[in-house]
C-alpha cells in the first residue's frame, strides 16, 4: 500500500469523526428540547423552572415534595380538565380533518387539471398561486375581520376551515399539480380511448396510482391546519378555539397565576400527534419535501 | 369496420405547424403505416384522429360520421400505446376487461372476451399478474389485447415496438400483421422505423415537419421515392445521393460520370442510386475513388466513398476485399439512376 | 384537454383563491384607504348641591352607532400610509434635517414603529436563510459520508424541528432559555452573571430569534439537499476522482453545481416563509425588544374594542409589496422564459 492512499484514508476517516460527531450534535439541538419538555411536563413548576439547579427538573425534588411522587400529572389535569383544553383538541381535530379532506378533493381536481392542460392560461394559475402561497397569512387576515363581523360569520369552525382550505389551495395545486406531472399521460388518454370520460378516467384509473402523492399532500394539508396559528387566533371565538391559539391565551391568563405547568402540559399534548405523524410517514414527508423541490 | 377519411386535417399551436393539409382516404380493413423521423407530424395526426388533441383545421370521418367534435370514447376506436398506458393497480385480467366495463358491455360476455382476446396474443398464464411483475413484451400484449377485446372500427398503435428489444420486436412485428389478418381491422401504425412500415404496411404515408411527402405501397416508396427525403429516409442504408449537372443526359458530378440518363433535363441535379444496385467492377464503371471504409456485414461487404461531400455505399459480394485509400471503380448504370432536382428535391422525370 | 373541462375541474380550487386570497386583498387595500372614526364627544353638564361643572366625555352610544352605520370608519385616503406608525414620511424628514451625524439618523429612525419591525423582518430573513441552508447541507453532506446506522434516527429528529407549530417550538425554546431553565442557568453559570438574561437586552433577544430560525430552517434544506444528494451523478465523480479531484473539489466542483437549482428552490421557499416570520416574537414575548411587519398587523388586529383595521391594512399593504419585491427575480425570470418560448 503506498503512503499516499494511507494519508488518504486516514483523512477519511478523520473526517468520518468529525461528521459523526456533528451529526451527534445536530441530533441533540434537534431533539433535546422536545425530550426535555416532555420530561419537565410531568414535573412541578418549581423544578421545570427551577430557581436553585437544573438537576431538580431531573430528579423532581419538590416534585416529590409536593406531590410525593417524582413524577406527577398535575399540569396535565390542570390543562385538560380545568381549563378546558379538551374542547380546544376537539375542535383542532374538527378543523384539521375537514380542512384536509376539502383541501385534497379541490386540490386534486385543480392539480390534475393543471398537469394535464398545455394551454397557457393553466400556466399562469400557477404562477398566480405562487404569489398566493408568498402571501403572510396575517395580511389576508386583517382583509377578513372587517368582512366576517359584518357578515356575521366571524367565530364560527367553518369559517376558518374555509379560509384554512383556500390559503392551502396554492401550495396543494403545486404539490399535487407536480405528482400528477409524474404519472404518464399515457395512462389517462388510455382509458379514454377505452371509454371513460376525462373525469371517470380521473377517478378510476389516474387516482388509484396516485395515492402516494395525494396521502403526502395530506400530511402538509394537515400540517398547515394543526399549525396555523395567525387565523385561528384572530377569527376564531373564545369558545371554538383550537389548541394553539388557546395555548396562546393560556400563557396570557396563567403566568401570573403560576400554572405555567399548565401551558407546558398543553404544549407537549400537541406536539404528541406531530411526533406520532413523523414516526409513521417520515417517508412520505421527505418524499413531499423532494417532489416539490425536485419538479418545482 | 369503416374507411377513415382525413380531409385537409392541420394541427397549429401559435405559430408552430404540427401537421399541414393531411388529406387520406384510408380505406377498410388496409393496413396504414405513419413513417416519419421524430417530431413529423405523424404521431400528432393519430392522436388527432383518437381525439387525444384538438384539430385546428379540417375535418376526421370515420366511416359516415364526421367526429371532429367527438370525445376519445365516443370514437369507438381502440389504440397501443409507445409506453403501453396499463393500469398498474389492476390484473392483467382486469386491464383487458377495463374497456369492456366501461362501456357497458354485459356482464356475461365480459370472461369470454377477455379469454379470447387474452389467447390470441398468449397470456393466458398471466391474467392475475399486475403489470409490473411483467417483461416488456408481455406488457406489449396486454396492451394489444386491450385494444382488440372489444372489436372497434379502428386500431391506432403508436409506436408499439420501440420500446422492445430487437429480437422481440421481430417476433412481435409477425404477431401484429398475423392479428391484423384475422381481425381485417383498418389499422394505423405510427413508426419511424421503416423497416416495420416495409414489412407491416399495405400503404405508408412517408411524414416530414407536418408535411405527407409521399403515400404509397412499400414498393412504391422503395422503388419510386418522390423526393430526395424520402429517397433518403426509406432503406437500409439509405438511397445514396449525389449533387451535380446534368447535360443532354449525362451527369457529372467529380468522381462520378454517368451516361445515357433517359430525361431531357439541364442543369443542377441530385442523382440517386441504391447500394445494392450498384456493383464493383475491376476497372471502367462510372465511379472511380479510393476506399473510405470496409464494413463487413456477413452476408456482404459494404464499401463507401467520399464523393463531393456525401459518403457513398456499394454492397459487394461478401467475400470482396479492399484496403482502406485503395481505387476502386463501380458501375452506377443509368437503369438504377433516380433523378431529383436539387432545389426542390422532387423527382424529375418518370 | 379542451377549455371547458379543465374549468371544471379547476373551478373549486380557483374560487376558493379567489375569494379568500384575491379578494381580502383588495379589502386590506380598501380598508387602508380608511381610518377609525373619532370619538364622539359630548359636553355633559353636571349639577350637584356646588353649582355646575361641564366635562366634556366620550358618548359611547353614538361612536357605535357611528362606528355600526359606516363600519369602515373615515375616508383617508392616503394618510395612515404616511403617518408615524407606518412610512412615517414627515418624521423622517425631520429626521433628516436635524441630526447629529448618521449614527442619530440611524437610531432615531429605527425607533419609528414601522422601521424597526422592517429591519428586524429584513434582518431575520436575510441571516436566517443562508445559515439554515448551510447548516441544512452540512448535515446533508455529514449524513451522505457515515454509516446508515445514524441515518435513521438524524432524519427523524431533524423533521422534528421543521414541523412542529412554530409557536409551540418557540415556546419549547423560550422556556428552556428562560432564566429559570435549563439553557437559560447554564449560561447564567457560564458567564457567571446571575442576572444575564436573554430576554432583557435587543441584540441577545435578536440573537435568540435567529438561532431558533435556523433552528427550525435548517430540516428543510438538509431533507431536500440530502435528496438531491442521491441523485449526484456517478459517473460525474468517479471521473473526478480518476481525474485527481480531492474530496473538497468534488464537493465544489461536482457536487454544489448539481444541486444550484435545488438551492434556488429552497432559498426561494424560505426567504418567504423567513419574511413572515411572526410566531416567534409571539411565544418568546419578544416584542420589546424586536417586532416584525406581521406582528404590527396582529398588534393592530388584536385590541379588544378598539381594532385599528385602517393601520392593520396600511401595513399589510406594506409587507405584501415587501412580498412582491423577494419574489421579483424569480416572477421576471419565469416571465423572460415564457415569452421566450411563447
Amino acid at each position: 500500500m503506498s503512503g499516499t492512499s494511507m494519508i488518504a484514508r486516514r483523512r477519511s476517516r478523520t473526517l468520518a469523526t468529525v461528521s459523526t460527531l456533528f451529526l451527534i450534535t445536530w441530533l441533540i439541538v434537534a431533539a433535546f428540547p422536545f425530550l426535555w419538555t416532555v420530561w419537565g411536563s410531568f414535573k412541578v413548576e418549581s423544578d421545570f423552572f427551577s430557581r436553585e439547579s437544573w438537576l431538580n427538573a431531573l430528579f423532581g425534588v419538590y416534585t416529590e415534595m409536593q406531590t410525593g411522587a417524582p413524577f406527577t400529572g398535575d399540569g396535565y389535569y390542570g390543562a385538560w380538565i380545568t381549563r378546558d383544553f379538551w374542547r380546544a383538541v376537539v375542535n383542532t381535530a374538527i378543523v384539521t380533518l375537514c380542512v384536509t379532506v376539502i383541501s385534497l378533493t379541490i386540490g386534486t381536481l385543480g392539480g390534475y387539471a393543471l398537469a394535464r392542460s398545455g394551454h397557457r392560461y393553466a400556466f399562469w394559475i400557477l404562477i398566480a398561486a405562487l404569489v398566493f402561497r408568498a402571501m403572510p397569512h396575517i395580511t389576508l387576515v386583517s382583509g377578513y375581520l372587517l368582512p366576517f363581523f359584518e357578515l356575521n360569520i366571524w367565530g364560527h369552525l367553518a369559517t376558518s376551515i374555509v379560509v384554512l382550505v383556500a390559503i392551502n389551495q396554492p401550495f396543494t395545486l403545486w404539490m399535487l399539480h407536480s405528482f400528477f406531472l409524474s404519472i404518464p399521460k399515457d395512462l389517462d388518454e388510455s382509458a379514454m380511448v377505452d371509454g371513460c370520460t376525462r373525469f371517470q378516467a380521473f377517478r378510476w384509473v389516474v387516482i388509484p396510482v396516485m395515492w402516494p402523492g395525494v396521502i403526502t399532500t395530506g400530511l402538509f394539508s394537515f400540517l398547515l391546519a394543526y399549525n396555523d396559528f395567525a387565523v385561528t387566533a384572530m377569527l376564531l371565538s373564545q369558545d371554538n378555539q383550537t389548541m394553539v391559539p388557546k395555548i396562546s391565551s393560556f400563557l396570557g391568563s396563567i403566568q401570573e397565576q403560576g400554572n405555567v405547568m399548565f401551558a407546558v402540559a398543553a404544549v407537549v399534548s400537541a406536539t404528541a400527534p406531530l411526533f406520532l405523524l413523523v414516526m409513521f410517514f417520515q417517508r412520505q414527508i421527505v418524499s413531499g419535501l423532494t417532489a416539490g423541490a425536485v419538479k418545482g | 369496420m369503416a374507411e377513415i377519411r382525413l380531409k385537409n386535417v392541420t394541427k397549429r399551436w401559435g405559430d408552430f405547424v404540427g401537421v399541414q393539409k393531411f388529406d387520406l382516404d384510408i380505406a377498410d380493413k388496409e393496413f396504414l403505416v405513419l413513417l416519419g423521423p421524430s417530431g413529423c407530424g405523424k404521431t400528432t395526426t393519430m392522436r388527432m384522429i383518437a381525439g387525444l388533441e384538438d384539430i385546428t383545421d379540417g375535418e376526421i370521418w370515420l366511416g359516415d360520421r364526421m367526429v371532429n367534435k367527438l370525445e376519445p370514447k365516443d370514437r369507438d376506436i381502440s389504440m397501443v400505446f409507445q409506453s403501453y398506458g396499463l393500469y398498474p393497480n389492476m390484473t392483467v385480467y382486469e386491464n383487458i376487461r377495463f374497456p369492456l366495463k366501461v362501456r357497458k358491455v354485459p356482464k356475461d360476455q365480459h370472461d369470454e372476451r377477455v379469454m379470447k382476446a387474452a389467447e390470441m396474443v398468449e397470456l393466458k398464464d398471466f391474467l392475475d399478474r399486475r403489470p409490473a411483475a411483467l417483461s416488456g413484451g408481455q406488457r406489449q400484449r396486454v396492451a394489444l389485447a386491450r385494444a382488440i377485446v372489444r372489436e372497434p372500427t379502428a386500431f391506432l398503435m403508436d409506436e408499439p415496438l420501440s420500446n422492445l428489444d430487437a429480437k422481440l420486436r421481430v417476433s412481435t412485428r409477425a404477431q401484429i400483421k398475423n392479428l391484423h389478418h384475422t381481425l381485417k381491422t383498418t389499422t394505423i401504425y405510427v413508426t419511424h422505423d421503416q423497416i416495420e412500415a416495409m414489412t407491416l404496411a399495405d400503404r405508408v404515408v412517408v411524414m416530414n415537419k407536418g408535411v405527407v411527402q409521399q403515400v404509397g405501397t412499400p414498393t412504391d416508396i422503395y422503388d419510386k421515392p418522390a423526393n430526395t427525403f424520402v429517397a433518403g429516409f426509406i432503406g437500409s442504408p439509405a438511397m445514396n445521393l449525389v449533387d451535380g449537372e446534368l447535360r443532354d443526359g449525362v451527369f457529372e458530378a467529380g468522381k462520378v460520370r454517368v451516361t445515357g440518363l433517359p430525361t431531357t433535363h439541364n442543369g443542377k441535379v441530385t442523382l440517386g442510386f441504391r447500394a445494392e444496385d450498384a456493383t464493383i467492377v475491376p476497372e471502367g464503371g462510372e465511379l472511380s475513388a479510393p476506399v473510405y471504409s470496409m464494413e463487413l456485414l456477413g452476408d456482404a461487404s459494404m464499401i463507401s466513398f467520399r464523393v463531393g461531400g456525401e459518403l457513398v455505399s456499394i454492397k459487394a459480394a461478401k467475400d470482396y476485399r479492399a484496403e482502406i485509400d485503395e481505387q476502386v471503380h463501380a458501375a452506377i448504370p443509368a437503369e438504377i439512376c433516380h433523378l431529383f432536382d436539387s432545389k426542390t428535391g422532387a423527382r424529375l422525370g418518370a | 384537454m379542451p377549455h371547458k373541462t379543465f374549468l371544471a375541474f379547476i373551478l373549486p380550487a380557483v374560487i376558493a383563491m379567489l375569494l379568500f386570497i384575491a379578494l381580502p386583498i383588495v379589502s386590506v387595500i380598501v380598508q387602508s384607504l380608511y381610518v377609525e372614526h373619532e370619538q364622539v364627544l359630548e359636553e355633559v353638564e353636571n349639577c350637584g348641591p356646588f353649582g355646575c361643572t361641564t366635562e366634556v366625555r366620550v358618548d359611547a352610544e353614538a361612536t357605535a352607532a357611528l362606528k355600526s352605520a359606516d363600519p369602515l370608519g373615515r375616508f383617508n385616503g392616503l394618510g395612515t400610509f404616511f403617518n408615524r406608525s407606518h412610512l412615517a414620511v414627515s418624521e423622517i424628514g425631520v429626521i433628516l434635517a436635524d441630526n447629529d451625524g448618521l449614527g442619530d439618523i440611524a437610531a432615531r429612525i429605527y425607533n419609528l414603529p414601522f422601521y424597526k419591525a422592517l429591519l428586524f423582518t429584513l434582518s431575520y430573513t436575510f441571516i436566517v436563510t443562508p445559515l439554515g441552508m448551510i447548516l441544512g447541507f452540512l448535515i446533508a453532506l455529514s449524513v451522505n459520508s457515515v454509516s446508515q446506522v445514524l441515518k435513521g434516527p438524524v432524519i427523524f429528529f431533524s423533521l422534528l424541528p421543521m414541523i412542529i407549530t412554530p409557536l409551540i417550538g418557540s415556546l419549547i425554546l423560550f422556556w428552556m432559555i428562560n432564566s429559570q431553565g435549563i439553557l437559560g442557568s447554564a449560561l447564567q453559570a457560564l458567564f457567571n452573571d446571575p442576572t444575564l438574561s436573554l430576554k432583557a437586552s435587543t441584540p441577545l433577544t435578536w440573537l435568540t430569534l435567529f438561532v431558533y430560525g435556523v433552528w427550525t430552517a435548517a430540516p428543510f434544506s438538509f431533507v431536500v439537499f440530502y435528496a438531491g444528494l442521491q441523485t449526484v451523478p456517478g459517473d460525474t465523480l468517479e471521473s473526478a476522482m480518476i481525474d485527481g479531484a480531492s474530496r473538497w473539489e468534488r464537493v465544489r466542483y461536482v457536487i454544489i453545481p448539481h444541486l444550484g437549482p435545488l438551492a434556488t428552490f429552497v432559498a426561494l421557499v424560505q426567504l418567504m416563509d423567513n419574511f413572515r416570520v411572526f410566531e416567534p416574537i409571539v411565544g418568546f414575548s419578544a416584542e420589546a425588544n424586536a417586532t416584525s411587519l406581521s406582528w404590527l398587523v396582529f398588534n393592530d388586529l388584536q385590541g379588544e374594542s378598539t381594532q385599528l383595521f385602517g393601520s392593520a391594512a396600511a401595513t399589510s399593504l406594506l409587507t405584501i409589496a415587501g412580498v412582491i419585491v423577494l419574489l421579483s427575480p424569480v416572477l421576471v425570470r419565469t416571465w423572460r422564459e415564457f415569452s421566450n418560448k411563447a
